[in-house]
Parts: structure tokens; sequence; C-alpha cells
């Protein structure tokens, strides 16, 4: 099954040979099996975005290697990424990265637009993922006017418009109230039971216990220490 | 194509959400590209129309210096010119200014005989009779005067003439023939009071072009108190003085231009944290670098093309047809300062190509440059805008 990750011995250094270096991984090892269901735990800073940004291609590591399906993507030229980023990884970030000033439905669409697929083919397809949302009465309203929890259901729409093999969750229910974060954690629920592989990073307890998860790993200072 | 379309659409939606910030780079992209058009195309139909009127003027114009002024010269010159071996036709000219009081404009008088039939571009016909005469669309203009009617003017005796007008010329020899009034020679040197057996020049016909400064030299050997002027020597002051004036104007302009290229300049050393921010954004969802310049390159075009379109387009109003009223009095010069004219459009293909070479580029270059550079940034950098 498509999805597999393996990261072998990946360290991460901000700012490298200057007086500011943050050394912000260290020599990580860790697979993921397509299809499962993983959490990363640790507190703030201990390096949890920093993996999932290494592990979904959104930047390089110093050292090691991130291998995706078995192949090296890690040393690969940016423009090369874009593409396995667009046809893999469905991201929600922990900040939404969503483009305020656009609509529901625009921002929902963005990842479609480097596709093959038809503006008429998209937006049935985007249609579709803001009904499944509820977001279908507010797709031409502006991202900026919606509430936290709508934005979280645009971020996580959009995460998935481009069906995914492995869906990257970084702090997801950082901005949800108890009901939506279930909410959010029955629908990964139901990706990861059609074949998805999950990657979430949290330190809220509620997402590491859920059934959803199938496997926790605990991360300190840039290390997988559990 | 299809990837290119849906880029092309995302773009013009980019472009509507900055608005205002697009719109006033609009503004001023398209006021600098019409100060550069409206200079570029009057002077080059100003050039157009002179050249096409030299074009088929004499070879070489004779004049006599006297105390280092121009000076009527005696007829019998062109005796002497026309045994100068090459030379073919050799006509003593009598021409002269006059001043119509009555509606403050000048005009240029010119006796003609032999050389009538070769003005064809009149409505009309050339003076046939010593009470006729033809005049230029400005002094048709100035009198309301039409073919058919009456000029009536005040000679050199301070005694008013009358002649038939029997044509008038047409508007796309303007340049020369705007202030214009034509007369046979008899009917000119009366009006003028000019002495018999003196011109107001001689012009010469060279037969084989490459000869025309050898017989000016001759010329002058043979006359020493001449001043031959050939063809060339006209067409290159013609081609300086516009070259010089429309240099005058850019230069005036310069401030204009230095206001874009602060603006092209602001683009190419960085783009805003939001555009960065976005163009990560667009990275980490699936967009690769070239689709980011994709974009980039279609904003750039638009606002480009919209621009330039809208420069040229104001420019050619200004110039074709409002006359230019802003630049006319420097490009023009003082001949045609008081009757007005009408410029005829001429747009050079290659002008256009230069002028859209020297706006465009630097412009998609500072619209693509910090693109490429933050596209070719990890997204996760981009994003947080470093």
């Amino acid at each position: 099954m498509a999805g597999t990750i393996q990261v072998e011995r990946i360290s991460k250094y901000y700012n490298r040979n200057r007086p500011d270096e943050v050394r912000a991984l260290s020599e990580v090892d860790l697979t993921i099996a397509a299809g499962e269901a993983l959490a990363v735990n640790g507190a703030s800073g201990c390096g949890k975005t920093t993996l999932l940004g290494l592990v979904g291609c959104m930047s390089r590591p110093t050292s090691g290697s991130v291998l995706l399906d078995g192949r090296d993507v890690s040393r690969l030229p940016e423009r090369f990424l874009g593409d396995i980023r667009r046809r893999t990884f469905g991201f929600i970030f922990q900040q939404l990265n969503l483009i305020k000033s656009i609509s529901v439905l625009e921002n929902t669409l963005l990842p479609l637009y480097p596709g093959k697929l038809s503006m008429k083919e998209m937006k049935i397809r985007a249609e579709r993922i803001l009904a499944r949302f509820d977001l279908t009465a507010r797709a031409g309203v502006k991202v900026s006017r919606l509430s936290g929890g709508e934005q979280q259901r645009v971020a996580i729409a959009r995460a998935l418009i481009h069906q995914p093999q492995v869906i990257i969750a970084d702090e997801p229910t950082a901005h949800l109230d108890s009901v939506l974060a279930a909410e959010l954690l029955d629908i990964l629920d139901e990706l990861n039971r059609e074949g998805k592989t999950v990657l979430i990073a949290t330190h809220d307890p509620f997402v590491s216990n859920h059934p959803l998860i199938n496997r926790v790993i605990r991360m300190r200072d840039g290390r997988i220490v559990d | 194509m299809i990837r290119l379309l849906k880029i092309l659409e995302f773009a013009l939606s980019s472009l509507a959400r900055r608005k205002f910030k697009n719109f006033s780079i609009i503004v001023v992209y398209s006021f600098t590209i019409a100060v550069l058009a409206s200079v570029l195309l009057l002077t080059h139909s100003l050039k157009k129309m002179a050249m096409d009127v030299l074009v088929d003027g004499p070879d070489i114009v004779v004049q006599r210096l006297s105390g280092g002024r121009h000076d009527l010269i005696p007829a019998d010159y062109s005796g002497i010119i026309e045994k100068i071996p090459g030379v073919g036709r050799v006509q003593p000219r009598v021409w002269g200014y006059y001043y119509d009081s009555l509606n403050h404009t000048n005009y240029t008088m010119l006796g003609i005989d032999e050389e009538r039939q070769r003005f064809v571009m009149v409505d009309g016909k050339a003076p046939a009779d010593d009470d006729q005469c033809m005049i230029g669309q400005g002094v048709a203009g100035a009198q309301h005067a039409e073919t058919g009617m009456d000029l009536l003017l005040i000679d050199g005796n301070g005694i008013g003439y009358s002649c038939e007008i029997s044509g008038v010329f047409k508007a796309a020899s303007d340049l020369w023939t705007n202030d214009l009034v034509l007369f046979t020679k008899d009917a000119l040197r009366r009006f003028f009071a000019m002495p018999d057996g003196l011109a107001t020049d001689i012009t010469v016909e060279v037969f084989n072009a490459r000869e025309v400064p050898q017989v000016a030299q001759k010329i002058k050997r043979l006359l020493p108190d001449t001043r031959p002027i050939t063809i060339d020597e006209i067409l290159h002051t013609y081609e300086s003085i516009f070259n010089w004036r429309s240099g005058l104007m850019l230069t005036i302009f310069t401030s204009s231009l230095i206001a874009f290229s602060i603006l092209a300049w602001d683009k190419a050393t960085g783009i805003s944290g939001e555009e960065k921010q976005e163009i990560g954004i667009l990275k980490a969802i699936g967009w690769d670098t070239g689709d980011v310049l994709t974009l980039k390159l279609c904003e750039g075009m638009v606002i480009s093309a919209t621009s330039f379109l809208v420069g040229v387009s104001m420019a050619y109003a200004h110039v074709f047809l409002l006359d230019a009223p802003l630049f006319v009095p420097v490009l023009k010069g003082w001949s045609v300062l008081f009757p007005r004219f009408h410029l005829v459009p001429y747009i050079d293909a290659y002008q256009i190509i230069v002028l859209g070479f020297l706006t465009i580029l630097p412009y998609m270059a500072s619209t693509v440059l910090p693109s490429w550079k933050a596209a070719i940034t990890d997204p996760e950098n981009a994003m947080r805008g470093v």
C-alpha cells in the first residue's frame, strides 16, 4: 500500500554555524506504515512540527534521509517536491495557513489548480467536500469572516480535496472546542479507515487517547524518547 | 493548457484581491508609458512628415550670404551652376514671409513656375495665373478660406492684394505646407517688390546622388559668396532637431521615469510578507516553483499589458487626436507656432516593440525575480515570511 514513510537518522538545524544555531531534531529514526494513525506527543518546542515538516517534504533535513515508499525524497530538488506534496500529502497546519482574503471555495480549490482537472470538475469536487464539512452555505464567504471552527473545517477540506494518501495534521484541535475536536477526529478516523495514513502532532491527551490513534510516540528536545 | 488557463484565472482573482494596490501600479505605469510613447509617436510623426516632403526636394539649395546673413541671390548664378558636370535642373526660387496682422499668424510665401506640376498633395490645382494662389491647411483655417474663394493680403508697398485660391494642400504635407501660400514667381516678386534678376535662393538637382557633396564643393568654389546646403544636411538638421527636442522632452519627464524606476526597484528588492506567506502556502499544498512563477508571470503580464495598452492609447489620443498639447510647443518648433496643424498618425511597429521592451521587460523582471526567490525557498520558511 502506498504511503509508507521511513525517517532515517534525520537531524535538523536552524541557523547552522551561527551564534543563534538551533538544533530542532537530532538523529531521529521513525517508520510509519501505510494506513497507520500515529500521534506525536511532546511539549511545545520539542520538534514535533519540524518532524512533520520534514516528513511532508516542506523542508529538508540537515542530515539523514526521508524515504517515501522506499524513495529518498530528502535530496530531491525543490521542483520535484511540489508534485510529491500535491500527490501524496494533505496538510492541516497549526496556524491553518488559509488565504484569508479569498473565499472558502477558492481556498478549498487551491491544491487542484496545478492538476489536470478542469474547472468544472474541480468545482464539483469542491462542492462535495464542502458539503461533507457542512460548509456549502459558506462557500462564497471570505475566510476572514468565518469563526475559528469554520476556518479549521476549511483547512481540512483543503487538505483532503486532492485525495492525498497521507494526512499530516499539526495540533489540529488547537482552535476547536471539545465538540468540534471530536468531530474532527471522527473525520480523520473515517479517512484512516479508508486507508489513509494519518500523522498528528499534538500535546492534547484527548487526541492521543482517541480510538483513531494506533500508536503514540513522545518527543523531547528533538529526540524520540518513547 | 488547462493548467495555464486555471492559473491565469487564479491570477486574475489574485489581482482583484489587491485591486487598490494594482490599480495604483497601473495608473503610474500607464502614465509613464503614455509620456514615453507620446514623445516617440510625436517625434516619429514629425520626422516622417518632414522626410516625406524633403525626400522629393532639391538635392542642393544655394543661398547667397552677405555679412554672414542670407541675402537675395542673382538669378543668373543658375547659369554658372548648370554648367557643372552632373547637374540637372537648376531653379532660382522666390519666397519670403508674410505676417497676417488680422489673424496674428505668419505665412510662408513661395513663388513657383516650372515646378508647379510637382505638387501632388493638393485639393484643387497649382496657380496657373498671376492672380491665383494655393494655400496650406493652416492658412485656409486662419482665413476661413477654401478653393475658389479670394485671399486678401497687403503687399510690400502696403497696398491690398487679392488672388483666387486655386488649391489647398492636403493635411499629409502639413508640416511643410500648413503656413504656405504659393504664387507664380512673377506675382510674388511684385507682391514683395523684389528687384528683377534676384531670387531668394537657387535649387539644384544632381543626377547622381553620390556626387551631391562634390557638386556642392564646386558651387562654393565657383561662387564664393554662396552657401550650398545639401539635402543630407537638411535631413540631418531636421533629424537632429527632432532628436534633440525629444531628448529634451524625455529629460523633462525623467521625473516620471524615476518614479517608475522606484516602483520597479521596490518590487524587485522584495515582496511583502503577505505575498511571501501566500507563495509558501501555495507551495505547501502542492504548487511547484513553475506554477508559482507562471502565476506571477500571468499577474505581471496582465498589469503590463493593461498599462501598455492604456498608456499607448493615451499617447495616441494625446498626439493624434488632441495634437499633443503638452509637448507640441517644444517639439513642433517656431515655424508652426501660429498656424495649428493636425498630425497624421504614423506608427512604427519597431518603436512600439522598443517601447514594450523598455517598459514591460523591467516590470516583468521586477515582478518575477523576487517571486522566484520566494518560490525556491522551502515552503516552511516561505510561510513564515523568511
